[in-house]
């Protein structure tokens, strides 16, 4: 017996509610299971039984994080790398696009394919290389050092991903803008960037999380605690055989924070950015 | 701007390509010069904070005392698995720490590749005093009568026991394999608590069980000449087929113990669903802040003795100094002051049994004393290296990190090989892998 249009839309609808929560789950469930964790001693972390809820919360892995290990400077040293990285990526990648997809000059196709294969190339490829140059320029164990490394690998992308958004910005708005008296940087920073905001924040989220999860890179370019971040501090929760769960967890709840509000706030336009940017053209 | 001619044109693409090549090297040459203000430090995360904190403030108080201002040292803690990748980078950049600790075979990798400093004189020192070193540790540092790395510490893979497990049905640790096996079957209530928790996937944990198991049934690796491969004996046929009985016929070995990577084991045993592992102390040494009840209720046992005895596996560990050290004596002066019997004793103490002293004199303090370690000096007297009788080399470490006997023991228990023919292909895996080494 055929179904009527309605019950098929419905039918369509439910396998597609009950997908997505499916979804949800498998997203959602690793996220439950780190917070869950974090708040249980050893004794149920390790015990025959996987316990969803805590038997016996306790804050004890984030007091040990927070009061015994230099949690709070890998952390402060994060901010500083993610947030200097984002910045200048930010204004290297708006300028550098602008003039690939604005500006006459030669070579410029040759630049903008160049971009592409530069961010095909696998970072554990590069790292021996990179560390030879980081080390003759004398930018190991620095933190301003990371943030000139990561540049290598957001600037090129970043300008890419803008380099399409600008391309769909109408040139007669700059055309309009240089008539009546603006120079380029003006147009750029009157007229593009404000109508490519929705690429701007992806841009800054993208850049923002790349150097904010970065962990090979930051292991091989810095040693002391003074200069690690989190993600190489996390690392110190895996001695030999070992592994030391609580607080390993709750470090690693604390260090998800960050992105995730920045995607809360920024939702609606990285949304906006990843969808309108494949369809203008 | 005016035309230039084609040769022109290849003088001044040459002198830019040689321009770009060769500067990185010379900036890495200027750049290694310039950062020899410092004295680098690259130690090796301990699993209890404090005794990082001992070694570290032993450290300053060398440096202070050799005349070094605190920003003259660039002293680092790295977690295990962060040391060697950053090494590696390190030396292809020309550009290694003056002293790091590293663990068993790596010393001896990196003395075969040359960027080890001698440290003969130092060794030599110190096996003049506490009673001397263990034969075995020293003999881990030793190349051809010269010494290229500093003895740090000794430890056995013991069989670490839940004795409450045993003292509650009244049994004694096993003291041979067959009884192993029949105090596995009679207290084990799988599925929560089962017999024997080894590594078997396809991780470095697989190869030191099993190989620990040969060992016990009269079965090496290799020959002392370290060119003849010895796998393939009777002994290692006896050994696989051993594990394969305990895993298919008298099912005292978890299942999943096929696909457990080196936490594997542990977490089975903090989590109370094995009675017996074999694995470095590292295990007792965390659960005294982990689980302080499953502390006092572990025991470290001999390994049950099979048809050759019964024969632990031992791991090391080293100080090695690089060549490119602006202050080689200094960096000997650290490694010197670290290993003084006094300073030692201290960070050993503190570990709480993670690691031993590497000399033989030291086990006559209350510490060593503990029932825990009644057996600890007779396991060291007796123990092994993964090599044995031959050395640590650059081929026993390819042998480990590719898993060849983790393979082996997959094709029985996973493929159903017999055991016989899956020590046949192990034994030429290796064979292949020392013949490349050894032609250089």
């Amino acid at each position: 017996m055929a179904l009527s249009m309605t019950m098929q839309r419905r039918a369509v609808k439910g396998v597609g509610n009950i997908w997505l929560f499916l979804m949800v789950l498998w997203t959602a469930i690793p996220f439950y299971w780190m917070v869950a964790t974090s708040l249980k001693y050893d004794r149920e972390i390790y015990g025959f039984d996987a316990t969803l809820i805590p038997h016996q919360p306790t804050l004890a892995n984030y007091v040990t994080i927070l009061y015994d290990t230099p949690y709070l400077l890998f952390l402060r040293n994060s901010i500083i790398v993610a947030v200097g990285s984002t910045i200048l990526s930010m204004i290297i990648a708006c300028l550098g696009a602008y003039a690939i997809a604005r500006l006459n000059f030669p070579g410029r196709a040759l630049l903008a394919r160049g971009l592409v294969f530069t961010y095909l190339v696998p970072t554990s490829l590069l790292f021996i290389p990179m560390f030879a140059m980081m080390s003759a320029l004398r930018l190991t164990d620095s933190l301003h050092g990371l943030t000139i490394a990561y540049l290598g690998f957001d600037v090129p992308f970043c300008t890419w991903l803008l380099m399409g958004y600008f391309h769909s910005i109408p040139v007669e708005l700059e055309e309009a803008g240089l008539v009546d008296g603006c120079n380029r940087i003006g147009v750029l920073l009157r007229i593009v960037l404000p109508l490519a905001l929705p690429a701007l924040v992806v841009v800054t989220f993208f850049s923002f999380t790349h150097a904010w999860n970065e962990f090979l890179y930051a292991h091989v370019f810095t040693s002391s605690d003074r200069v690690r971040t989190i993600t190489t501090g996390l690392a110190n929760f895996m001695t030999e055989d070992v592994f030391f769960w609580g607080p390993l967890m709750a470090s690693t709840v604390i260090s998800a924070l960050p992105p995730v509000l920045m995607f809360l706030v920024l939702q609606r336009w990285v949304v906006q950015g990843l969808t309108l940017g494949g369809v203008k053209g | 701007m005016p035309m230039l001619t084609r040769r022109e044109m290849l003088w001044k693409t040459g002198v830019a390509t040689l321009a770009a090549t060769t500067t990185p090297w010379w900036l890495v040459r200027s750049a290694h010069a310039q950062r020899r203000a410092k004295l680098v430090v690259w130690n090796t995360s301990a699993l209890a904070p404090q005794v990082d904190k001992i070694i570290e403030e032993q450290c300053r108080a060398y440096a202070k005392q050799a005349g070094l201002k605190d920003n003259e040292l660039d002293y680092s803690i790295l977690g295990s698995a962060q040391i060697l990748p950053k090494l590696v980078a390190s030396l292809e950049a020309g550009n290694p720490p003056d002293i790091a600790r590293v663990g068993t075979a790596n010393a001896q990798v990196y003395r075969s590749q040359g960027h080890l400093l001698e440290v003969t004189d130092l060794v030599n020192n110190m096996n003049q005093q506490a009673g001397g070193l263990f034969p075995v540790a020293l003999n881990n540092v030793m190349h051809e009568g010269k010494a290229y790395s500093i003895p740090q510490s000794v430890s056995p893979w013991p069989l670490v026991t839940r004795l409450d497990v045993l003292e509650a049905a009244k049994v004694e640790p096993p003291k041979t394999w067959d009884e192993f096996i029949e105090v596995c079957k009679k207290l084990q209530k799988p599925p929560r608590l089962t017999g024997f928790g080894p590594c078997l996937g396809l991780y470095s944990d697989t190869d030191n069980n099993v190989m620990n198991l040969i060992w016990c049934y009269g079965g090496k690796l290799v020959e002392a000449d370290n060119k003849t491969v010895a796998l393939q004996s009777e002994g290692t046929i006896q050994a696989v087929q051993l594990l394969t009985d305990m895993f298919k016929t008298h099912k005292i070995i978890p299942k999943g113990a096929i696909s457990w990577d080196n936490t594997g084991n542990n977490k089975a045993y903090q989590s109370r669903q094995v009675i017996f592992v074999i694995n470095p102390t590292s295990i007792y040494a965390h659960l005294a802040d982990s689980d302080p009840e499953l502390y006092k209720t572990t025991g470290l046992f001999p390994i049950p003795a099979g048809p050759a005895g019964a024969i632990e596996e031992l791991t090391t560990a080293e100080w090695v100094l690089f060549k490119k050290n602006p202050y080689p004596e200094i960096a000997k002066g650290l490694a010197e002051y670290w290993m003084a019997p006094d300073n030692l004793r201290v960070m050993i103490e503190e570990g709480d049994g993670r690691w031993g002293p590497p000399y033989q004199g030291m086990y006559d303090s209350d510490f060593w004393k503990r029932p825990v370690f009644e057996h600890w000096r007779v396991m060291l007297e007796r123990g092994r290296l993964f090599p044995h009788p031959g050395t640590q080399n650059a081929a026993a470490g390819e042998v480990v990190a590719t898993g060849v006997l983790a393979r082996m023991t997959h094709r029985v228990l996973v493929e159903n090989w017999e055991a016989a023919r899956a020590v046949e292909e192990a034994h030429k895996k290796v064979v292949e892998i020392y013949a490349r080494h050894n032609a250089g």
